[in-house]
């Protein structure tokens, strides 16, 4: 008897070392991959906007802040020499962009792509690049960060990870940003996932106006 | 004894950073070499713990299930996308597989199976299986970059690897069920 309550304790403890190795590994069975874990980690420290120079494609220059002046912006990394997956990322904005209801567009909520290739996406560029998916130049801009240490900065709060391949393009994470009034990260959201973020970002416009 | 050595031996080379590094390079050879690898490892060397401890084995492993369910868990656990991401960027993460894949996978696999029925053996192999499709079916099919370290087309080459395991190991139950045991008995 004493000998099968061992064996008994035994399978208990397993599942109790099984149970909270599972639990930890996966931040309380939220993130089972590093990239998931990732999102999860920014969204719990909600890390603050950094102040940033842009230049956009019409070449003016403001601060995030001026642009995004209690306003939600919602924000996209990509640079324009990219062939793969930017083009897919901009054009699934631009979906987003055409769920939106009108009456937020520019007074709650205003749309920015900003390139983390300053050298080759000057404002001319960008503004060619802005008419391939409809972006207005106004409640939709393309910007790029001259200052590089700001760039820096903005891509390492944000968690955004790109690795130069040598040949002039970049291998990068790529998702949907939603940045609030204060300028903190908001959400992060699945950029494949159109019909979803823009039902989300609404309900968040909605709840604002219903306040 | 030989065993064992040629366990160790295994287990060593396996550790070697040349040899780690290049095993994990490509995602298929990470997951479906060297991880079974480590595995075998502990399984030859489990015959000297179960020489040395025979009374640990015999009183907190008496019917094979809680060292069956401690292989399953660290197998699962090692399964999941992150941890095989972690392995290669968390330095804690890459030792934990070194330590956890040969002596908590291995050694209790090799203690565990000759005491299971033929009943439990069966319901390990058809939760194996459909992990393994399951495993398959998500890594062939679906369109993100699920780890970080490895490209897509690794990820479909893993995935395609997870249905070949499951495959094989239906082959081995039907050839089970229906083939003639009386001759191997």
């Amino acid at each position: 008897m004493i000998k099968n309550n061992q064996n008994t304790l035994a399978i208990i403890v397993v599942i109790l070392f099984g149970s909270i190795l599972f639990y930890v590994e996966t931040d309380g069975f939220r993130a089972y991959t590093a990239e998931s874990a990732r999102t999860y980690e920014l969204l719990q420290d909600k890390p603050k906007f950094p102040s940033v120079t842009l230049e956009d494609s019409q070449e003016r220059t403001y601060t995030f802040k001026e642009f995004g002046n209690d306003k939600y912006v919602f924000l996209t990394f990509m640079y324009t020499s990219c062939k793969t997956v930017c083009p897919q990322l901009e054009m699934n904005m631009a979906q987003v962009y055409d769920l939106i209801p009108r009456k937020y567009m520019g007074e709650d909520i205003v749309f920015l792509s900003i390139s983390f290739d300053p050298a080759r996406d000057n404002p001319k560029i960008l503004a060619k690049y802005r008419t391939y998916f409809g972006s207005d130049g106004e409640t939709w801009r393309m910007a790029r960060i001259t200052d590089q240490a700001e760039l820096d900065t903005l891509l390492k709060e944000l968690g955004v990870i790109v690795i130069p391949d040598g040949n002039g393009n970049f291998t990068h994470n790529t998702a949907f940003y939603l940045i609030g009034k204060k300028g903190h990260l908001q959400e992060m959201m699945d950029f494949t996932k159109i019909k979803e973020t823009a039902s989300k970002v609404v309900s968040i416009l909605e709840n604002e106006a219903g306040d | 004894m030989k065993q064992f050595i040629y366990g160790l031996l295994l287990f060593v080379f396996l550790t070697l950073p040349p040899v780690a590094t290049l095993l994990e390079s490509i995602m298929i050879i990470h997951m479906h070499l060297q991880m079974p690898l480590l595995i075998f490892s502990g399984f030859l060397m489990a015959r000297f713990f179960k020489v040395r401890f025979p009374a640990f084995f015999y009183k907190w492993n008496r019917n094979g299930i809680p060292g069956i369910l401690l292989f399953s868990i660290i197998l699962v656990y090692w399964m999941i996308p992150r941890t095989m991401d972690e392995a290669l960027t968390v330095y804690a993460s890459e030792i934990f597989k070194f330590i956890s894949l040969p002596f908590l996978a291995g050694i209790p696999l090799r203690d565990s199976w000759r005491k299971l029925g033929s009943v439990s053996k069966n319901i390990v192999f058809l939760i194996f299986i459909i992990l393994f499709i399951l495993m398959g079916w998500l890594f062939i099919g679906v369109d993100d970059q699920i780890c970080n370290n490895y490209l897509r087309v690794d990820q479909i080459t893993l995935g395609w690897g997870y249905v070949t395991l499951a495959a094989c190991m239906i082959i081995y139950i039907v050839q089970l069920i229906f083939g003639d045991q009386s001759e191997f008995e």
